[in-house]
């Protein structure tokens, strides 16, 4: 299992890796032109040094067969789920929300983490029953309890972008497997009737930015500044943006986020719409090509979490996206490989191994 | 190879389905590049517009705090409009020139104008506070230059005003701009003012209002071309306490000069109508700007007068705890009204000898004139006979050891030493040489003045333990309730009526009859009390007035109205010091009845 075979290595995914990288060097780019922090471009240098960090964690996650993940993935579900509550006892609070945990001048957000034990888990909950290739009925009992739990501490913590992230991945893979409809129907429909209870325990920061998606200029001094102030940036980039030197709207400090939520709007206003299709076809590359791994692939457990990773890179991509353009209401979910922040970067980069492990063992 | 016999037909359907996925990613990505072509594309030159010429400024307007009021509706803090320098670091073009006049103009340390920039974007539009806090002849040299100096700017803020430098400062608490560590827990902007201690920090979230603000339109250097919308802020809540101001003046007019505690409650519900803490800090000073040395001073003052004395400072009761010794005796039976002895100022335990207060001790005393003139030697024996566990047991029913649950923080619980038979609670074992200790309040026995006004609380009104009330209600600006508290009853000691009588008859003798606490009277009030005075040191020299004075005290005797308890540092004797003090302060809260008394004497 430890030994690397060559065949291995002839079915590495370069277009996978390569559209990873173009979106991670248009990050950076992007990362130095604002001047933030300290030294200038030092946010910029700390991001590469996360990706060597999470080079280092695909290479890890690539040497390991996944099907050894999956059988772990017991484990590692209660350690995640452990991690989460240890957010809630010794957890710092940022933003008024008590997501990391401090070791040393590191922090750790956990939440990221569990994205991609969230996918192991469902690997493992749809096949450990039999070893067929079948999904087995009555599983989804289990499942709606494997995926509440984290859910609501998720929830609580709170990081709803996060928790959000977990449906699209949790209905792709469900679909994937083959749920009739009729069931599927169903858990959306517990879904919404649930709507309201969830609204009881949403953040007062959190109702109100849903408000403001509703009506913009509710506070024109907090949230919804952020958003206008956004789409002032991503307009004004127009057809062929206004390079870095010309980008006045992003250097400003009217956006609290920019380099961290809100970085498609600096990256939208630099490079104007034609640099917006490369970024987006860049992500589309990535998003086709695990697609692909996953219709190509024929063991269940790696079929499951290819589509689930996949499904993670897209909906994160979209929700965040859609955000920052105005479709979507603000909820904090960091753009994969290209916003600034350690942790998401490293478990993009472990989510990208999975991808390929799967991917070279395809025809073991 | 491991094909697990997957049929074709399985193979097909997975296929199927994981494109009809990757179609609606696909659809959703169109809608995205749709949204992306209408804003640059689109819209992209209005919005082009838009960045260039309109830049949006925000200028946050601060809301007022909310007044805290006493029970009687008179303000116990204030706030009057004060001048703040700002600077605004995307205007200053040349910061340095800008940064240089401005501390020579104003004679500020440049360290501090520095240091006020580094933590924001130099592109910033937000004003930075810089000053609070600006005299009028500052304001006008500003003014005066205010083309030289781009980027700096005056507003007009609220600002917490007091009645004096001190008065209830560890009550109310200071008003101080956030701090670093502060910004830290999300819920504040730089720059807000927000309760750093006593009931503005408890209450703070009611106090802060919502800042409201403004935006301008501003052009592309930065002048305004118009307010585009204003948001009116939200005043603060207004806070009504049970404090009662003129009660609380006369405490600390009657302590100045000393260090020490005084509380002042309600028996009958457990409302705090006076609290003071001495040496008080003066609340102005640490609310606005500060030098380093300065907070330094106040912080390590060998007095410190940042610690509020009545709920923080842990003293033995001294023969006040006597009250506890009695009702525990009279109650279980080991003492009764008719026990006697003679007094000769001297006790013999084992090898040890134990003195009485006054020498040559005060002769035949009956268990009310050992209250009256705090007789150590009948209480030894007393102590002896009742036993450490029951007066341990009183002592807890009376709410010593724990806190009292007053709304302030950080209080201290206090400590009744004695846990069972064996132990004193710091391992070593209990020995009889202790419960002569503690039958007269010292030894290990620890206890708030807080603590101490709850206790003669319940002596006051039979058996109720009151948490200590100190905020009646806070109400929003359209009246409505944001918060209200009623009294609590946390704990009730049982005693038989005709004990409780007993007691109050005693305590009335240690004021009225010539005991220790005779500085307390006044004519026409009937005050009740008990004087202490604990021992600094063991076995010290009280003669060096190293001991703390203790008097607590209620009136009228029979039908209370008032507790009140008065603990002076280092004082010396309880009847000598704490006693007048509380005098005083008695003559303030029944001035009518005093006048109406001393009117029908002179008469």
């Amino acid at each position: 299992m430890f030994r690397m075979d060559r065949r291995l290595l002839s079915n590495v995914d370069w277009p996978l890796l390569g559209a990873a990288f173009a979106i991670i060097l248009l990050g950076v780019v992007c990362l130095s032109s604002l001047g933030l922090g300290r030294g200038g471009t030092g946010l910029a240098w700390r991001q590469l040094m996360w990706v060597g960090v999470g080079v280092v964690a695909l290479l890890g996650v690539v040497t390991f067969d996944y099907r050894s993940f999956v059988r772990a993935a017991p484990g590692l579900y209660l350690l995640g789920v452990g991690l989460l509550v240890t957010v809630f006892v010794v957890g710092r609070a940022v933003s008024g929300a008590r997501r990391w945990i401090h070791f040393g001048p590191l922090t750790f957000q956990p939440s990221e983490l569990f994205k991609l034990i969230f996918i192991l888990t469902l690997a493992w909950a749809l096949t450990w029953r039999r070893e067929a290739q079948q999904t087995p009925r009555g599983a989804f009992g289990w499942i709606i309890l494997l995926v509440a739990v984290p859910f609501v501490l998720v929830v609580r913590q709170p990081d709803l972008g996060t928790a959000l992230v977990l449906l699209p991945v949790l209905g792709a893979v469900l679909v994937g497997v083959g749920v009739r409809l009729r069931i599927l129907g169903a858990l959306v429909a517990t879904g919404l009737a649930l709507m309201p209870l969830a609204w009881l325990t949403l953040k007062p920061y959190q109702r109100e930015r849903l408000f403001v998606y509703l009506d913009p200029f509710r506070d024109p001094l907090g949230t919804a500044y952020n958003v206008i102030q956004a789409k002032i940036a991503i307009g004004s980039g127009q057809l062929l943006g206004k390079g870095i030197s010309g980008a006045t709207q992003s250097r400003l400090a009217f956006l609290p986020e920019r380099h961290t939520d809100f970085i498609f709007a600096v990256f939208a206003e630099t490079w104007g719409f034609v640099g917006c299709l490369v970024l987006i076809l860049a992500y589309g590359v990535l998003i086709v090509r695990g697609f692909e791994i996953a219709v190509g692939t024929r063991e269940a457990r790696g079929r499951i979490i290819a589509l689930g990773v996949t499904a993670l890179f897209a909906a994160q991509t979209l929700i965040n996206l859609g955000m920052v353009t105005g479709l979507l209401p603000v909820v904090g979910i960091p753009l994969p490989l290209m916003s600034y922040g350690g942790s998401s970067m490293v478990v993009s980069f472990m989510a990208l191994g999975l991808l390929l492990s799967v991917r070279m063992r395809q025809f073991q | 190879m491991d094909l697990t016999g997957e049929s074709t037909a399985r193979r097909e359907a997975w296929r199927r389905r994981v494109l009809s996925l990757a179609a609606a990613v696909g659809v959703a990505f169109v809608g995205l590049v749709g949204q992306l072509w209408y804003l640059q594309v689109l819209e992209g030159v209005k919005l082009q517009e838009l960045s260039e010429r309109n830049r949006i400024r925000i200028r946050p307007v601060a809301a007022p705090r909310g007044i805290l009021f006493d029970r009687n509706g008179l303000a116990l803090v204030d706030n009057r409009p004060a001048f703040t320098l700002s600077l605004i670091p995307r205007e200053m073009e040349d910061r340095d020139t800008v940064l240089a006049r401005l501390s020579v103009l104003l004679k500020l340390p440049m360290r501090e104008l520095e240091e006020a920039l580094v933590r924001v974007p130099p592109d910033s539009f937000r004003p930075v506070r810089v000053r609070r806090g600006l005299t009028l002849e500052e304001v006008t040299k500003v003014e005066e230059r205010k083309l030289e100096l781009p980027g700096v700017v005056v507003e007009v803020e609220p600002q917490r005003v007091y009645p004096t430098s001190t008065f209830a400062a560890h009550l109310l608490g200071y008003v101080r701009e956030v701090s670093d560590e502060q910004m830290k827990q999300g819920r504040y902007r730089r720059g807000d003012m927000i309760g750093q201690s006593g009931l503005e920090r408890l209450l703070d979230e009611h106090l802060r209002g919502r800042d409201g603000g403004e935006r301008i339109e501003v052009d592309a250097l930065g002048r305004p071309v118009q307010v585009m919308r204003r948001e009116e802020p939200d005043p603060g809540a207004q806070v009504i306490t049970t404090v009662d101001r003129r009660i609380q003046e006369a405490a600390e007019r009657a302590m100045a000069g000393r260090s020490g505690a005084v509380v002042v409650m309600d028996p009958r519900n457990g409302d705090v109508l006076a609290m003071t803490s001495s040496p008080a800090f003066a609340l102005d000073r640490l609310t606005g700007n500060l030098e380093k040395e300065e907070w330094l001073k106040v912080v390590r003052d060998p007095l410190t007068p940042l610690m509020n004395r009545a709920l923080q400072s842990q003293y033995a009761p001294g023969s006040v705890f006597k009250v506890v010794v009695a009702a525990a005796g009279l109650q279980e039976g080991s003492l009764t009204p008719m026990d006697r002895t003679y007094c000769n100022g001297e006790f013999h335990l084992g090898k040890w000898t134990f003195k009485d207060w006054k020498k040559g001790g005060h002769g035949h005393v009956d268990t009310r004139s050992a209250i009256v003139n705090s007789c150590n030697i009948f209480f030894y024996q007393s102590g002896l006979k009742v036993g450490p566990a029951a007066i341990a047991r009183y002592a807890r029913a009376f709410g010593l050891g724990s806190p009292t649950g007053v709304d302030l923080g950080g209080e201290k619980p206090g400590l009744v030493p004695f846990l069972d038979g064996r132990r004193r609670g710091d391992g070593r074992s209990w020995q009889s040489g202790d419960t002569v200790n503690m039958s007269i309040g010292q030894g290990r026995l620890l206890v708030t003045p807080m603590q101490v006004a709850r206790m003669m609380s319940a002596v006051a009104n039979g058996g109720v333990l009151w948490r200590p009330r100190l905020v009646q209600r806070v109400e929003r600006v359209d009246g409505t309730l944001a918060y209200s508290s009623s009294s609590k009853m946390t704990g009730r000691v049982d005693l038989s009526p005709v004990v409780w009588a007993f007691l109050r008859h005693a305590l009335s003798g240690v004021v009225n009859e010539g005991g220790t606490g005779a500085a307390a009277r006044i004519p026409g009030v009937e005050i009740a009390g008990k004087t202490g005075t604990a021992q600094s040191v063991a076995k010290s020299d009280s003669a060096k007035g190293q001991d703390h004075a203790w008097f607590a005290s209620f009136a009228p005797a029979h039908d209370a109205e008032v507790v009140v308890v008065v603990f002076v540092e280092r004082g010396g004797k309880g009847g000598q010091v704490a006693a007048p003090i509380a005098r005083q302060i008695y003559q303030a809260i029944f001035l009518e009845k005093v006048a109406m008394v001393s009117l029908g004497g002179d008469g």
